[in-house]
This record gives C-alpha cells, structure tokens and sequence, in this order.
C-alpha cells in the first residue's frame, strides 16, 4: 500500500458513512442535515469513551455508536423535522432547523468532553483513535476494517430497499409521497427510520474518520463542508453516488496532498481542502447535478440502458 | 385574496407596539448590567452589536431579500479582514520607508513596524481618518470583487448546491489565511495599524462610537436601497424568479448587484473587527461566528427585515454577553462538574434556531407586506379619478 | 357511502373549491364533469387529504374525514388513482403492485397481483420492467391494477381516458362500469372523456370554477344542450357519429 492509502481510506470510508446519511435523509425528507457534523463527533466521542474507560478495540462499540447516533437522529425527527415536513416547510427551513439542533449537540459534546477531564482525567481535545487499533497484513487494521464496514452498510442498506418489503415502501415515499400515501403507506415511519438509520450511519462515520484524524470535539464542524461536498459531488439524489461521492472526496485529499508535497513542496499540506473542494467545483461545473447526474447511459451508448420512452 | 385585502387595511405606521416592546427589553436588560455594577460591559456590547449588525444585515440583504442561501458569509468577512490587515498598512510602510514586502506579516518586523504607524496616525486627526476611510475602502473594493467571484457560481447552481459550495469555500478562505504567511502572518497574529490611537486612554469608547454610528449609516443605506426599485426587484425574484425573468427582469444582473453589495459591506464588517481588535489572526474567523451566528440573528429578528435584523442582533449579543459575564454566578453547579458554562452559548444559538423556526418562524419583526405605493397616495390618484369620471359629463 | 357538505378547499392559501355539496351514493357511479381548471383534481385532493380543506365538511361512512392523513384514509379503504404521477416510475411493476396492496397481509397481496395480471395481461408480459418504461396506456393499465389492488370500497379515479387511444380509453370505461356493476365497488370518478362517461355514470355533477353548476341523473346532463356545448365540448348534432367526444383541451393543464 501507498502510504497515503491507509489512512487515505479509513478517513474516505468516514466521508462516505457520513456523505451517504446525509443524501439518504436528503432524498427522503429533503433535509440538508447539517447535524450529521454533531453526530459524527458524538460517536467519535462515544467510541473514545468506551475505548479509554473500558479497553478493547473502537470496533467493539461501533455497534453502541450506531443506536447512539439513531437515538439522536430519533430526537430530531419527533422533535423539529416532524412538525417542519408536516408544514411543508422550505428547504432552508429544514437545513437551518438541523442546524439549530446542531448547533445544541455541539454545546453538549463540549460540555461532555470537560465533564470527562474533570471526573476521568481524559482528555478529548485532541485524541488519536489509532493508537487503540490493531495491526493487520502489516497495516493499521482500521484501513481494511473500516471500508468493509461503509460498504457492507451500502449492501445492507440496498438489499433493504430493494427485498424488503419496508425498503420498497420508502422507495416509493421518495418518490412519489402523495401516492405512497395513497396506497396506504405512512410516510411518518418512512421519514422516522430514515432519520435512524442516517444518525446511525453519521455517529459511525465520525468513528471511522476519527481513526485517520485528530478527534476534537469541534471534529464534525470542521470536516462538515468535506461531507456535504461529497454529498454533492454524489448528486445527492442517489444514495450510491452519495457514498461515492464520500470516498472520492477522502481519497483524492489524502492522494493530492501526499504526490502534491512530494512534486510542489509541504507548504501544500496547509490548503489539503482545497484538493476536494476543487474536485468538487469541477465536477459540478461540468456536471451541475453530481455525479449520479452524469448520463452514463449517454456516455456508454445503449450498454448499460434498456430504458425505453422515459416519459 | 383576503390577504390582498389585509394589507390594504393595515395602515404602514413607522414603529409598531411590537417594535416598543423589543426595545423596552432591550433597555430592561441593559440597565440590568447597569445595575449589577458593570456598565464597562455595555460598551462591549455595543461594539459586538455595531460589528454583528453589519454583518447580519448583508446576510439579510442576500438571503432574506434576494433569497441566495449564503452559508459563506464568512468569506467576505474574511476578506475584508485580510485586506484591512494587508494592504492600508502596508501602504503606510512603504510610505514612511519601512519594508513592506513579505516581512511586514512577519511578527518580528510587524511588531516593531505597526507602532511607529501608529505614532504617525496619532500625530494627525486627518491621518486617523483618512487611514480609516481607506480602510473601509479596500475593505468594500475586496469584498465587492469577492461577491463578483460568488456571483459567478451562484447563477449557475440550485439552492442547496450553492449553500453548501458556499460553506465550503467559506473554510477554505480561513485555510488559506491561515496558512498564507506572508499574506497577514498566517498562524501568528499580527498587529493592524490603529486609526483611533488619536483618542489616547478613550480609544475603546472612541472606536465603539464609530463603528455604531458606521453600523447606523449602513442600516439607513440599506433600508433605503431594499425600498428603492432596486429592493423590490429583488424581493421579486426571492418570491419567484421565473415570473421576475418574464417580467423583463435580468435575473442575473440584479443577483450579482445584491451579491457584490452585500459582500462589500460584510467585508465592511470584517475591517472593521480587525481595526478594532488591532490584531488579524486567521483561525478567529470561524464559520461558527461568521456564518451561523448571523444566521441565527436573522432568523430571531425576522428574515426581509432590516430592523428586526437590528433587534435580533442586539438581544442574542446581549444574552450572549450576559451568558459569559454571569457564567460563574449564576451556572455554579456546572463549574462543580468541571463543565465550562461558555457552551451555553452555543445551546443558546442553537436553541433560538430552533424555537424560532418551531414557533415564530417570520422572526420577532416580521417583513411587512408592503404596497408599493403608499396608501394616501393611492387615495389621492383614486379620488383623482373619480373626480375626472363625475366632472367628464358636465364638461 | 361519501357526503360532501359545504367545501371549500385548496392549496395553501388559494382556494379552489367554493361550497360544494357532493353525495355519492353506495355501489353507485358518480361523474364529475367540467372545463379545464374547474378544481376536479382538487375536490379528489380534498377528499384524500392532500389539498388543504378550509371549511365544511366530508363524510364517510357517516363519519367525518376532513383533514385526515392520506394514509390513515387509505386505511379506511379508500383508494385513490391519480391522474398524473399514479406509479412508481422506479420501481418495478410487481413492486408497485405490492405498494399498492401494502396494507394487505403479503400472501393476500400475491394472490391479488396474480388475479390483476389475469384481468390485465399487458402486466405480465412486463412484469419485472420499471414503470418508468412503460407507455402511456401500460402506466394507466397498472394505475387502475393499483388502485383494485387495494380491494377498496370507495374509489376516486381522477381522468382515466387521458393518454389513452380511443380504444383503450373505450376498454377502460367498460371496466370502470363493470368495477361498479360485478364488484359493487362505490365510484367517484372524474373525467375529461364526459360524453362516454355521462353514459355509464348514474349521478352526475358539473363543475365550472370550483361550483358546482349541475346536479342530477347523469344521462340528463347530456340532455342539456347549453351546459353541455359550453362547458364540455359535446355538440349535439354530430354525436351520433361518434362516442367519443374528448374536449378539445389540453390535459394536464388542470392541476391546480
């Protein structure tokens, strides 16, 4: 492996986790969550936490990571994007309701990361998940570990909406609630499992970039714009695209910066943001919609498409 | 159709109940500082209040009247900061025969080169000002190019695309000052030349009145401009830009004229913090501080309010305040369990946003609906006619 | 089965529908006919909870449903084909067949998929396709199919003869009356094809602006030449010639 590769891909599977639980909520309930920034710290902070009071590896709490990350994301829903969609708010609305709740989760994560100094002498300010990890193939585990997780969660996810019975039913709210509804489904459970589903995958995500990065508790905040821009990058209207998006995003950071220093010099390290930044404007001046937006079927003649009278 | 009626009864007055209201409040919890001993405080108030008011207000002027989801407020800030902080004082440098180059942003020369600035500015009224006034200027002339650069992707992408590209650039613009030392030192702070050095032992009180009365000229231009035909062009492609384009509008120009305005005066509001302070360091500019809590105040406030914006500004600053200045009096139990009470104020922030989108979601003053010409107008023209019609068949 | 007292309803802060009093008796077929724009589509919103009622009252079963959540009146079985956006363009048929009969228990749901595969072959034969690739007269097919599905006692069926040639259009009328008349199923139906309609409907209402203008035996509104000329494009002279008299207007336009 290169050695930006390692810690290139535990930190793009971080991207991706979060990338993906932000298009999955945005395609069922038109919310930007800007949230997913809070959520990702509290299961960084909750995987820290077990790891530092009771030992093991962060892997073994990933699980209680997920039901934490879901329970906020329960919160959420039944506290403010519930009475928002029943409004029929705007977009902004909504992006700027999940911002307030946020904002909220920041203020007790910090608070929760003194009460931690103070009664267990631990100091969240600036943690290296890695050190808990183990070593494999001569590795940090973490880098073969942790994209099995994002993309074992992608399969999970797809054979859920595409098997189950559920899973179709919220294939169908997404795209056409009236109808959905008509036929009977209730698109308040939809959104609700939507909403768990999504804070789970956030809460683990910020473990897994909590592996390749110093975790702070100001984590999610810095790293948000980089999940929503492979949000975007994705399309935000497929949540594969959307998981793509993420690990395009991590990767080309971590690929840029390491050939980048070693071509120019270190002094690019500072703007390591611009890479994926620039990788998303270009795309989305190329592209307005995302990658999902790129007609494939165009590009690959009739290959791939059996499609026949769109409309 | 009721609603046409509604606003055809309602006659426009200048100050509303709700309007004394606020402003009792308000003067309820200053004297409140008055009271409990620390005035010092208010004048810290004020100058937060003069900063955020520039600032919200240009966020108002693009999000709440032309309707553009500016997540990147920071970034004008952010240039108007680094221009104030590289440019006016360079010039001065140059002038007085310093060394100007790369090593005015480095702290040593910095250091030993801002003082004799300022000990030429103190030395003249006319200097202060002067320095100020192009300090505003390269501020506005930045910040306005900034708002052109924006404007270029803004016509191009949809809402939330734009939101966010405009979030993400708004951190990479911290990045780059943070990183780009010779530009204003990168992670060390250096000093700005201080233009209110003039007033010796009052120059905190001197500075707080300028930026309040800057902050006042800003909210009349403003109110004027979003009255102005201009302002109702805008307010018509926020409500519905197709109708506006077929209206004969150009949606593009009018977008970009509201951008770079806007952009102007928060980078307006970004020189004249560092002026203030006296010091530019990159990392303070935070998309926290810059972006959301403006955002925060223009909800509380009212989106498409000017005054409400006003309002918005002047209780959250005043809370916010009241948060730190109190913390150990009044959040004890917090400090027992090693908590830092200075949190509450993002749960202060974050609560606003979301009780203010639950319960009042028009803001404490919401936009008022207003006809576009006013009502005695209307009657004249009316009575005009109706005096035409009755005198037509005499004649 | 379903009484309308004193509608008013619309969206937001437009209303469409002004006072309207609308029965629909048990096992019978009640048309709603009228011009473009006549808030057809929004009375059907209103009933199923999508448009937003302002005053007045609708019930069924004699009990009040003004309000309710869409689904809950899916529930209650109430099955709803709308006009336009009536499948799920990405799913599969047999996956919008089973959306359809989600409220049934899954064995059910299969056993009713079949026997609608039987009443409409064309849904065999692309069983496994995306809706999204079938033709128009294929989607109306399967929005029908959907909407028995749901084994309903009250159906609101909004322009089924749009996007059909005639003599489709003429299949499905057929169906519609033989819905009424083998499965005792209560119709309200909506439609823009008002000749065939009146002709196997039993009560009939006219709609122009959001009022109602007619009420009565649906065959007598054809014995209106005034209303009929002017509101639904029948002429009398020529309408011996052919039965199906679509008005000459655009479809679509009618939303909202």
């Amino acid at each position: 492996m290169a050695p930006w590769m390692a810690s290139g891909l535990i930190y793009a599977s971080g991207l991706a986790l979060t990338a993906g639980s932000i298009t999955l909520l945005y395609i069922t309930t038109r919310t930007f969550n800007f949230a997913v920034a809070s959520m990702a710290t509290w299961g960084f902070m909750l995987a820290y936490t077990g790891v530092s009071l009771y030992g093991g590896t962060p892997y073994v709490y990933l699980p209680l990571v997920f039901i934490a990350g879901s329970l906020l994301g329960l919160i959420a829903y039944y506290g403010l994007n519930r009475h928002l969609l029943r409004r029929n708010a705007a977009e902004i609305t909504l992006m700027m309701s999940t911002l307030g709740y946020d904002l909220i989760l920041l203020s007790i994560v910090q608070m929760f990361a003194d009460y931690l100094t103070l009664t267990y002498k631990l100091y969240p300010r600036r943690v290296m998940l890695s050190a808990h990890d183990f070593q494999l193939f001569g590795e940090r585990a973490a880098a073969f570990i942790l994209p099995v997780i994002a993309i074992g969660l992608l399969v999970a996810l797809h054979i859920f909406l595409t098997k189950t019975k559920f899973g179709i039913a919220m294939r169908a709210t997404i795209e056409n609630p009236v109808l959905a509804g008509a036929s009977g489904i209730n698109p308040d459970r939809v959104y609700m499992i939507s909403w768990v589903i999504s804070g789970g995958m956030s809460a683990i995500g910020g473990a897994a970039m909590a592996m390749a990065i110093t975790g702070t508790p100001v984590m999610g905040m810095n790293t948000i714009p980089l999940m929503f821009a492979g949000a975007i990058l994705g399309g935000l209207h497929s949540l594969y695209g959307g998981i793509l998006g993420g690990f395009m995003i991590g990767l080309t950071e971590y690929a840029g910066v390491f050939y980048l220093s070693r071509e120019i010099g270190p002094w690019i390290q500072g703007y390591r943001m611009g890479i994926p930044l620039i990788l998303m404007a270009a795309t989305l001046l190329l592209f307005p919609r995302g990658l999902a937006g790129i007609p494939w079927a165009k590009l690959f003649g009739n290959l791939f498409s059996r499609k026949r009278g769109d409309n | 159709m009721s609603a046409v009626a509604k606003t055809e009864r309602k006659a426009p007055r200048l100050i509303g109940i709700r309007e004394l209201v606020l402003l009792a409040i308000i003067i309820a919890l200053l004297s409140f500082f008055i009271f409990s001993g620390r005035e010092k405080t208010i004048w810290a108030i004020v100058f937060e209040f003069s900063i955020f008011a520039i600032i919200t207000l240009s966020l108002n002027l693009e999000t709440g009247f032309t309707g553009i989801p500016q997540f990147g407020r920071v970034a004008a800030v952010i240039t108007g900061a680094f221009a104030v902080g590289a440019l006016p004082g360079r010039l001065m440098a140059y002038i007085i025969g310093e060394p100007w180059g790369a090593e005015y942003a480095n702290a040593v020369f910095n250091y030993r080169i801002v003082p004799v600035i300022n000990e030429l500015l103190a030395s003249n009224i006319f200097y202060s000002i002067g320095f100020l006034l192009l300090c505003l200027f390269t501020a506005a002339v930045f910040g306005a190019a900034i708002g052109w650069l924006i404007s270029r992707p803004a016509i191009r992408l949809k809402e939330a695309y734009l939101g966010i590209s405009l979030l993400a650039f708004g951190d990479f613009f911290m990045w780059v000052g943070h990183n780009w030392n010779i530009m204003v030192g990168g992670s060390t702070p250096i000093n700005v030349p201080d233009p209110f050095r003039i007033f010796g032992g009052d120059r905190f009180m001197a500075a707080v009145l300028v930026l309040f009365f800057i902050a006042i000229v800003i909210y009349i231009y403003l109110e004027r401009l979003t009255k102005s035909p201009f302002g109702r062009n805008l307010k018509m492609i926020r409500d519905n830009e197709v109708s506006a384009s077929a209206a004969g509008l150009d949606v593009v120009k009018v977008r970009t004229r509201s951008l770079v305005i806007g952009s102007a005066i928060a980078a307006m509001g970004g020189g004249l913090y560092v002026i203030y302070t006296g010091s530019i360091g990159a990392i303070g500019f935070q998309k926290l501080t810059f972006t959301f809590w403006p955002w925060a105040y223009m909800m509380l406030g009212g989106i498409g309010s000017n005054f409400g914006v006003l309002m918005g500004v002047m209780l959250l600053v005043i809370l916010k305040t009241m948060i730190i200045v109190f913390r150990y009096d009044w959040f004890a139990f917090m400090v027992n369990v090693g908590i830092d009470p200075m949190w509450l104020e993002f749960t202060l922030m974050g609560a606003v946003i979301v009780l203010v989108i639950l319960f009042v979601p028009h803001g404490l003053v919401p936009e008022k609906v207003e006809p576009v010409l006013p009502e005695e107008r209307v009657k004249r023209v009316l009575a005009k006619r109706q005096l035409e019609k009755t005198s037509e068949p005499v004649s | 089965m379903l009484r309308i007292r004193n509608l008013n309803s619309g969206y937001g802060k437009l209303q469409v529908l002004y006072n309207l009093d609308i029965d629909v008796p048990t096992k019978g077929l009640t048309v709603v006919v009228g011009p473009n724009g006549a808030g057809k589509t929004t009375l059907l919103c209103s009933i199923m909870g999508i448009a937003r009622v302002f005053s007045g009252d609708i019930l069924y079963e004699d009990k009040s449903i003004a309000g309710k959540l869409t689904h809950t009146l899916a529930q209650k079985g109430i099955s709803y084909v709308p006009q336009m956006g009536n499948v799920f363009a990405e799913l599969s048929v047999l996956d919008n067949l089973q959306m359809a009969g989600y409220l049934s228990k899954k064995e059910d749901a299969k056993a009713k998929a079949e026997q609608m595969t039987e009443i409409f072959p064309v849904l065999k034969k692309f069983i496994h396709r995306k809706a999204g690739t079938l033709s128009g007269g294929e989607r109306r097919m399967l929005a029908i199919a959907m909407g028995l599905m749901k084994d309903p006692k009250l159906m609101l069926l909004d322009e089924l003869s749009t996007d059909l040639a005639p003599i489709i259009a003429e299949k499905v009328m057929m169906e519609v009356s033989r819905l009424r008349d083998e499965l005792g199923i209560t119709i309200l139906m909506v439609e823009q094809m008002a000749k065939r309609a009146l002709e196997i409907g039993d009560t009939a209402y006219l709609l122009v602006s959001g009022e109602v203008r007619y009420t009565g035996k649906a065959d007598e509104l054809l014995n209106e030449p005034e209303l009929c000329s002017m509101y639904l494009g029948i002429k009398q002279a020529d309408d011996k010639g052919s039965s199906f008299t679509l008005s000459a207007t655009d479809e679509g336009s009618d939303q909202g």
